[in-house]
Parts: C-alpha cells; structure tokens; sequence
C-alpha cells in the first residue's frame, strides 16, 4: 500500500503537474513545429526521391538508393549527432533548431521516398498507359494521373511516419532543443519529482492519437471506395 | 494512313510478331482477329507505340513513327486508343476523364474542352453520367466513357484492343454500337475483337493472325465466307 501511495505521490502528483503544465506546453508546440516542418521537407524530399526511384534515372537512381539505406539502416540519434556536432568541422555551422530539423526532415525523407514508390508503383501500369496514349508527357502523366492517386493511398502510412517522426524528435533533446521531452527532464529535476513525464507522455498521447485514429478511418474508408 | 512493314517484335527470345505487313487506309475499319496469344495485342500496342518494336517500321501519315527523332506524344495525340481493362481515370469523373488531356495536353480552354467532352459523352450515350466517378460505372458504362476519352483528342485513327472481352455479355452491345456509329461517321479504324458479329458487320477488311504472323487477309465476309489457310479455317470453325 505505501508502495502506490509513494508511486502516485512520485509520478502522479497533481500539484507538480499544474506547476510545470506551461513550461510542458511551451516544449510540446516545440516537438509539433519541429515535426511539422520536418514532416513537410521530408515530404518534399521523398515525392522527388521517389520519382528518381521509380524512373530509375540511371545515376540519381543509385544515389537515392545510397541515401534511403543510409538513414534508414543507421540510428535517428547518430545522425543527429552527426549533424550538429561533426558538419562544422567541413564548414557547415548549423544551429541547432536549423541542424534539428535538419537531421529529422532528411531522416523522414528516406521513409516516405519507400512510402511513395510503393504507392506509384501500387497504381495498375495501365493508369500510365492510358496517360501516355492520350499524348501525355511522363510528367504530364504523373502529375495529373498517377500522383493524385497515389497521395490518397499514402495517407495512412505517411501519417504513421508522422506519428513516428513526432516522438523521434524527442531525440532533438541532445542538442539542447527544448521540445516536450527535454522540457519535462529539467522539470523533473527542478522539482526532484518525475511526475512532468508522465504530464508529457500524456501531451504526447494527445498529439499523436488523433493522427492514428485518422489512421484507422482512412484506411477503412479506403478499403471501401477500393481505390 | 497506317503502314506497317515487316514488323517484328521480340520479348527476350520469344518472338511475338514475326514480319508483319499492313496497310489501313483513311476511312479503313481494319479488324483483327485470331486465337489468343497470336501478336494481336501487341501489334496495336507497337503503333502506339507502347511496345517498341524490334525491327520493322510503322508509317503514320507517310512518317516514320518508329524512327527515333519522333516525339511520341504527338503522334499519341493523334491516335486514339481503348484498352480492354478501360483504364479510367478513378479520381475524375466521367467529364473529368474525358477533359483531362484536352485541357493539359492541348491546352484547350475549359469551357471549350468541357462543352466538347459533354457532347462526347451525350453521343455515347451517357448524358446522365456526366459528373459520376468510375466506380459507379458499370463496365460498358466505363468503356463508353473510355472511347469519349480518346475521341476527346480529336484523333485521326483510333484503335481498340479488345474492348469487350472484360464486359458482361448483355453490356457487349453497347459498346459495339458505339463504334459501329463511329466507323459509319468515317473513322480510321484497327480493331482487335473476338466479336466476330461486329467484324463482319463493321469491318471492311480482315486480318486472321496467327502465332505473330498474319495468314489471311482481305474483304470480311469472304474471309468468312471462304476462309483459305486451314489455321484460319480451324479457327473460325471453332468460334461461328
């Protein structure tokens, strides 16, 4: 029984949470602008890869297969790491939101480059061909016909990545960014009671639950349309 | 309009057509017919130039389509195409899908291009699915919208391949009647078909293919009437 009671006290203490709610607030619209941004670069980054992907562009096509293995198969951390604190040896000084976003923005972008070729190469080749026939370009093609129909099918597993990619940007804490995580660990140490990381996983929950029930309603609704 | 000459088509080692000679003429209802796996397909598909041929030149127009200076978009344009397995356009409506390539391609301007694709669509007879997706189409429906599609381009031949073999039998004559009505308003056309009603009907000349080759060629009903190679003989035996 003193067990739970000390665990409450400890992780669960209402007074600690209502002290350090807005500092917790403040790191929690950090961790959804860094992300944010991130996400839409590393959108950005991966519609363009994949394209090169798909087109096997002969050269491009082994770089952008270097780039996804790379920060697909090495830890987020470490790239971090190497961002920030490795680049300014080669002249490249971020600061650290820009090295931040940096590293999380080119990390999502290899996830969602496989995310869109698998979605363009979802689409029956014979979208392509009905495009190319009417006279189309390939971009014509892509840009009217294959794209629109991809971006729906892509929805549920980029949105996943987005989930993903919100809670990695808590590793943004080890180059000193105040974001959600970061925020509730000094918090925890100014109060000498943890109970700000259980207030913080809870913001975390709220953040991201929505996006994964949108998850699951497109995916239904999907199922459905059989698009 | 269309010539064709010793066309030959490989995929790896198989060889597919194996010197193929045709002319169509302007106004032509060419049809194609033959057991499957005979290069049929494939043939319309190398004068759209969807499968490059192996050896062999297609003229379009007195030009050289298969040369390689040839913009092959341009030459798209002005051949028409219908698949088999429709290939509509999911996320447009039937309008959408008819004014797509006008408005991009041609760079028509919208009210042109939509004024133009309703009357494509009333002529085929589906003035009441103007603004529907393919999904609530029934597969005669979306064929129909897939021929709107391609005379949207205002192309000068159009060619069809096999546009009826994925429909339900009582959704079959919808569309052979709407190509009927295009091959009567003059249209140049190539048509690969096992409707072999439609090809005696419609067509005003006859190709038997076999295994890449062609085997017997002239006017239909003496084809059918008096078939002369024995393979052609076989085959339509089997399918009257």
């Amino acid at each position: 029984m003193q067990g739970l009671i000390d665990l409450v006290d400890k992780y669960f203490s209402l007074p600690v949470i209502k002290e350090v709610l807005p500092y917790l607030l403040k790191g929690a619209l950090f961790t959804i602008i860094f992300s944010a941004a991130s996400e839409i670069i590393g959108i950005i980054i991966g519609l363009l890869t994949s394209i090169v992907r798909v087109t096997r562009i002969k050269v491009l096509n082994h770089l952008a297969i270097v780039y996804v293995d790379l920060f697909r198969g090495t830890p987020l951390l470490m790239q971090i790491i190497f961002i920030y604190y490795a680049l300014p040896y080669v002249g490249i000084n971020l600061p650290a939101p820009l090295a931040g976003i940096a590293a999380l923005s080119i990390n999502s972008g290899a996830y969602v480059t496989e995310i869109f070729r698998a979605g363009i190469e979802s689409i029956d080749k014979g979208q392509m061909e009905a495009a190319r026939s009417l006279g189309m370009s390939y971009i014509k093609a892509m840009r009217y016909v294959i794209i629109p129909q991809t971006i729906k099918r892509v929805l549920p597993p980029l949105t996943n990545e987005f989930v993903a990619l919100i809670k990695d940007s808590s590793l943004l804490s080890v180059i000193a960014i105040s974001e959600l995580l970061r925020t509730a660990k000094e918090m925890m140490t100014w109060k000498l009671n943890p109970s700000s990381l259980t207030a913080a996983a809870i913001l975390y929950l709220i953040i991201t639950l929505p996006l994964t029930r949108y998850v699951s309603y497109m995916e239904s609704k999907l199922k459905r349309s059989g698009v | 309009m269309i010539k064709i000459v010793n066309l030959h088509k490989k995929f790896g080692t198989l060889g597919v057509l194996k010197g193929v000679n045709i002319e169509v003429n302007k106004g032509e209802v060419m049809v194609i017919i033959g057991p499957s796996g005979s290069g049929k397909s494939t043939l319309l598909r190398c004068i759209n130039l969807l499968e490059k041929p192996t050896s062999g030149q297609i003229f379009f127009d007195g030009e050289d389509i298969t040369a390689k200076k040839v913009n092959k978009n341009l030459v798209r344009q002005r051949l028409g195409m219908v698949f088999q397995s429709f290939n509509l356009f999911p996320h447009m409506t039937a309008l959408g899908n008819v004014t797509i390539a006008p408005l991009q391609v041609l760079k028509m301007k919208k009210d042109e291009a939509k004024k133009r694709g309703v009357e494509l669509l009333v002529k085929v007879g589906l003035k009441d699915k103007i603004d529907v997706y393919p999904n609530q189409l029934s597969g005669g429906q979306k064929q129909r919208v897939a021929i709107a599609r391609a005379l949207a381009m205002n192309p000068e031949a159009m060619l069809f391949d096999e546009v009826t073999s994925a429909l339900d039998p009582e959704l079959v004559k919808e569309v052979l009647d709407v190509m009927k009505d295009l091959a009567k308003s003059g249209m140049t056309m190539l048509v690969v078909t096992h409707e072999m009603g439609f090809a005696r009907e419609v067509g005003s000349h006859l190709i038997f293919m076999d295994e890449g080759q062609i085997l017997e060629e002239g006017r239909a009903a003496d084809i059918f009437d008096n078939p002369q190679h024995p393979r052609a003989k076989a085959f339509l035996d089997a399918v009257l």
